[in-house]
Order: C-alpha cells, then structure tokens, then sequence
C-alpha cells in the first residue's frame, strides 16, 4: 500500500489512480487478463481486501464476469490493452443493449507508438461503433477524478462506460490527493427479461433505448465539465483531448483550449461555439483522425496534423511541427532493444528450434523476441493463440515443410486451447511447443490457472496442462526440460517426422520467478 | 513570465535502477510541495533495453515529457545511454555524466549506482535534504534504507567536497 504524506499527497501512475479512485467509488469487482500497458490497475485493485480482482482466463471472460456483476448489483470494472478489447467486443456490443444496474466502467489502454504491443489501434472508434460513451482523463490525478464520474454516468444512462487510457497517461506518475471510500447503495438483483435476455424480440426494443440514450449522452457532454474551455488569446485556438492536451499546453500556455474528457458522444453546440471565439482553429490529437474528421464534417474549417504524424506518439517537441503541418521527420536514435533475459529457458527452447531449421509459428510472449538476431527462429506473431492455429493453416500451404508452433503457458490457456481442439476435430498434424515458464513472463510474473495460485497468490484449483492437452485430441504429449538441450533437440526431432498431432510441454521457471 | 518548471532526464539500461532514482526524485519533489510528473515507460524496457524516465516538477506541469533541448539535468547510468540523450539538455552545465565513474569511488555495491546519483543531482535542485531523506525512505524496503541514506550523502559529498 503507498504511504501517506503528512499533507495525504501520493505519488500515483495513471493506472494506480484508477485502482485508488474506483476503489473510493465503492468498486466491488474487478477482472482483467495482464497486458501491457493495463497490468497494474488489477494489481493495485487486488491489494485492496474489500475488492474482488481476479486474473481471468482472458479478456472475453474477464468482461462477462465483470458486466454480469455489474448486472448482479455491484459496480465492476473490467481493464484491459486496446487490442485485448477486440477479445471482448462480442460481449461489449450487446452489453451497449442489456445496459447494466450498478456501474460499470471498461478501461482500455492503448499503446500509441507500441511500446509493448503488436499493432497501434486506435479505441476510439470503438465509443462510435458501440454507441458506447467514452471518457478519456490527460493525466494520472484526471483519470482518478474521472473514473469517479464514470461511475456515475453509468448508472444514470443504464449504460457500459469506455475509459480510454493511453501508455503515456497510464505509466506517467503524478501527486495527488487520496479520499475515503463510499459504497453506493446496492440495487436489487432481478429478473429482467426484456433487458438481459438479447433474442431478436427484445434486442429490437433495446436498440431504440440505446439510440435515444445516444442523444441524452450528447446532452450531457454539452453540459458535463469534462469537455471544459479554457480561455486564453482569442488568436490561438485548440481542440485537443488526452495527453496531447498536455504536449499542446506545455508549448502554447497563453491560448483558448477546448480539453475534452468526454470524447464522445461529440458536443457538436461547445465545438461550434468554441470554434466561433477563437482566430485560428487547431485540432491536435495522437493516432487518428478521430476529432478532427468529425469537427470537419460540422463544416468547421480547422487544421490538424500532417497524416505522416498518425503513426508513433506525439510530444511537446514535434508539436510546433504539428502546428505548421508539417510531416514526420523520424528520429533515427539506436536504442538498446530488449533481448531474453540471461538464462532464459527460452534461449534452450529456441537453439534446438534453430538448429532443426524449423519453420516457427509464434505467438505473443516474451518469447516473441526469438524473431530478433542471433535467433531470428520464430517466424509470425500475430495475436494471441496464433501460434497454435498458424501451425494449423501453414500445413495447408506447405504440407512438406517442417513447421511447429509455439506458445506460452498462460497465452495458450488465454486462446490457445480452442485453436487445439480445432487442430484434433480437422485431422491436423503437427507440433505445438507450449513454452511453460510458469507465469505471465512478459507483463512482469501475473498469475493464471496453471500456476494454481491467483491473483492474491492464494492457493487455487491448478490446471494441469498435459491432462489438458490430451483432452483436447493431441495424439503425444511429452514434458520435456528444455535446459536438456540434447535430449530435447532429439524429442522435438523425433515428433516433427512423425505424421501427428503432437504436444510437447517444454517446462522451466521463468529465471525471474520470485517463490 | 512563466513559472519555472525544473525537468530531469534519467537514462540507462533495464536493470540499472533507472525508474528507481526517478522516484526517489519525484517523491523528494512532492514532499518539497511541487506539482510533479514523472514519465516511464514498462513492458519491453524491462528486459535489458534503453530505459529512460523524465522527471518534471514545479507550481504546475503539463507535459509529462520533456522536450529536446528542455532538459535542466541528465543523469546517465551508462555511456552508450549518454550518446543518444545529451540532445535532451538545455545546457551542458546540467550534464552529470563526469559524476557516473567517480561513483566507482564512494560505493561497494554497484545496485546503489542509482542513488548515489540522485545523490549528486539532489545537489543542483530547490528541494531540502529532509525531502531526499523522506522519498528515500518512502521509496525502498525498510532493510535497504539504511545504506542508501548512506550512499546518497555521499553522492551529495562529492560535490560539495
């Protein structure tokens, strides 16, 4: 727990401030799958006792206990990285239609300039398509503030709130004030069929419910304090949400601003009438075009960034290039990549994999770095649980080649389970590595079935990962050290000749395991 | 005139104890009454990678980065670092990278490079010694203070020596 100052000021990142701030909103259930640049709200949730955190399975199934719970009365939080978010948009679509009875928020991290992440999605346009409304705080003590007001929007519209975050805002560390909790009163848990059961009928009449909510949000974000203009020089104008607002302050301090905190639904009239009591308007926000399409399709002549500037993050050094629009000058500074730790179990793994000339279906671990020289021996990474169905489909193409596939241990129970099974019904062959180092490695040690601890490192039912494996249809399951290099090598050797399904567990304790 | 907002870069490889020093001057910031924001960055960083933390802190700060050429002090944990973020400083006079092979001197245990550092640089800031002292035991385990109290006075020593 962070101690306190005489004053009550703590140092808090962006992600603790949510978990300190839903925490004082009276949050009572909390789920998520660790993915950077999310990991920490549901680490620092899971210190508080009157919490229920858990570590899920994955995204998908962290949203569902969480909105059930919101639906069961209790405010429920669910955190995740932005393209852990496209693992849950099946229940968060229709959760736009059932609404909720107590408050809940979905928090979504994205990774303008994937620091840690495979691609640099932009969730905004996940508020649009969901009808959903967003709120997005610029710094650490705004996001604490801010999630409180989610909350409430919440149970006031019958409605799932976005809370975008981005890595700057997540990890940047701020003073701010700590308060006391406050448990609202808990509404009755009822049947409800209409609302919750989303067949054709009832769905129809949900939609309607969800399109007039649409125009009481906008409403709201008319009114709501969130979307604030600050007036300054009347020449200089901007629109800006996020930590841009932040970068844009920091070099123009003197101008007017229209900050939003609520970026959609848009608040068309405060746009308008913004854009009237400023000289020269601006548009400044990081990766897409999101405000700036619609502030231009309000007939609003603005100027935004120069297109080369939507990839990669923003910062109050390029702004005044951004200002001129002008395009992206890449700065060419050699930084140290990251590599394996020393004694990896990986480094073992891969060097037989390498020494096999083996075509490697990756997936998304820390064991994803084996794609970088002197390995170079894993050959995709696109989502997680890739690594089991790619081995899948490249047999298609290359039946002849000797291909594996390759995953960790809590991303194959993430998704890798069902590309398995799928594997077994299709008469597929081939090889899947499970790396088991025992942990979620990459986002620093979580917690997951198969370590048979939780959240809170209490014991639990431990999945057992072999018993698994032959369920799902796999003809041979070994378990292997891979520190055994010779013998593994032979192992691996053996099962890519033969013409089955075949699993080998490669199991060694990440070296950064703390037991 | 704009009020003034003091912002420290720190950098070196994962390992080093970079985020460590960030915090200890942040916290030291907070305690002396500052606004503060200290930027980092997790995830890839952490497995032996550049790491670089920004430290900004003054009666209100907005950018959680600092600009090229912002930068009011460096402090470098390794030389390579050293190369790719001098463009950060203001100034050469807030370069403390002269102090990163003298430290070889005061300390036994190369896990207390980081605050011997902070000690140098505690040093160069409108912040108090009791702040450092309170941030220091703030940010480390009860069993390490002791000996980092030590080491960064006598990072503070080998300037004022």
């Amino acid at each position: 727990m962070v101690k306190k100052t005489p004053t009550k000021k703590v140092l808090l990142s962006g992600n603790e401030a949510i978990a300190y701030g839903a925490y004082e909103a009276g949050l009572s259930v909390a789920c998520a799958y660790p993915g950077t640049p999310s990991t920490e709200i549901l680490e620092t949730l899971a210190r508080f006792s009157q919490i229920d955190a858990q570590w899920s399975v994955n995204e998908k199934v962290a949203f569902e206990v969480a909105v059930a719970a919101a639906i069961s009365g209790k405010r429920s939080l669910f955190a995740c990285k932005h393209v852990g978010l496209n693992v849950a948009m099946d229940p968060l679509m229709t959760s736009s239609y059932t609404g909720i009875s107590a408050g809940f928020v979905i928090v979504v991290c994205d990774d303008p300039g994937m620091h840690s992440s495979q691609n640099e999605q932009d969730t905004r346009w996940v508020s649009i398509y969901s009808k959903l409304p967003m709120l997005e705080p610029s710094s650490p003590a705004e996001a604490k503030d801010f999630i409180k007001e989610a909350f409430k929007i919440s149970e006031k519209f019958d409605t799932p709130v976005l809370f975008r975050m981005t890595t700057r805002v997540s990890h940047t560390k701020e003073d701010m004030a700590l308060g006391r909790r406050e448990v609202p009163k808990q509404p009755p848990f009822q049947r409800n069929i209409p609302k919750y059961v989303m067949v054709p009928g009832n769905a129809r009449v949900r939609h309607v419910f969800v399109e007039k909510r649409l125009e009481k949000l906008k409403a709201l974000a008319e009114r709501t304090r969130l979307n604030k203009i600050e007036s300054g020089s009347k020449k200089l104008g901007f629109i800006t949400s996020s930590v841009a607002y932040q970068y844009v302050r920091e070099v123009y301090p003197d101008a007017s601003y229209l900050k939003l905190g609520m970026t959609y639904p848009f608040c068309d009239e405060k746009i308008r009438k913004f854009a009237k009591s400023v000289g020269k308007l601006y548009v400044i926000e990081e990766l897409d075009p999101f405000l700036e399409e619609h502030v231009k399709t309000l007939g609003i002549k603005a100027t935004a960034k120069d297109p080369s500037f939507r990839t990669g993050e923003l910062d109050s050094t390029c702004i005044s290039a951004v200002i001129k629009g002008k395009a992206k000058r890449e700065k060419k500074m050699a930084t140290r990549k990251p590599r394996l730790c020393p004694g990896c179990p990986h480094w073992s793994t891969f060097a037989a994999l390498k020494k096999l000339d083996l075509y490697v279906a990756g997936d998304i671990g820390c064991y994803t770095l084996a794609c970088l020289p002197p390995m170079s021996s894993l050959h995709s990474c696109l989502c997680m649980g890739a690594g089991v169905t790619f081995n899948e489909g490249w047999h298609k193409g290359a039946p002849r080649k000797k291909i594996v596939g390759v995953i960790g241990d809590s991303t194959f129970v993430h998704s890798g389970i069902t590309g398995l099974i799928n594997s077994a019904y299709n008469k597929a062959k081939g090889v899947i590595l499970i790396l088991d180092n025992s942990t979620t490695a990459m986002t620093g040690g979580q917690q997951h079935p198969a370590t048979g601890l939780t959240i809170r490192n209490e014991p639990t039912k431990k999945l057992i990962l072999e018993d698994l494996c032959r369920s799902c249809g796999a003809d041979n399951v070994d378990v292997i050290d891979p520190k055994n290099l010779a013998e593994f090598t032979e192992l691996v050797k053996k099962r890519v000749g033969e013409d089955a399904l075949s699993v080998i567990i490669s199991r060694h304790p990440c070296k950064l395991l703390k037991r | 005139m704009k009020k003034k907002v003091y912002s420290i870069t720190f950098g070196g490889i994962g390992g080093q104890g970079i985020l460590k020093a960030s915090e200890i001057c942040a916290w030291a910031a907070l305690y002396a009454g500052f606004h503060v924001k200290k930027s980092e960055v997790h995830g890839m960083a952490q497995r032996g990678g550049s790491v670089e933390s920004h430290v900004r802190f003054g009666r209100n700060v907005s950018s959680p980065l600092i600009s090229v050429g912002g930068a009011d002090f460096l402090v470098c944990f390794h030389h390579d670092e050293h190369e790719r973020l001098k463009s950060f400083l203001a100034n050469e006079e807030g370069d403390l990278i002269e102090y990163l092979d003298k430290t070889k001197d005061v300390i036994d245990d190369p896990r207390c490079l980081n605050t011997c550092l902070v000690g140098v640089l505690s040093t160069k800031l409108p912040i108090k010694q009791d702040c450092w002292i309170k941030a220091i035991e703030t940010v480390f385990k009860k069993k390490v203070v002791a000996i980092n109290k030590k080491v960064f006075l006598n990072g503070r020593k080998m300037v004022q020596s």
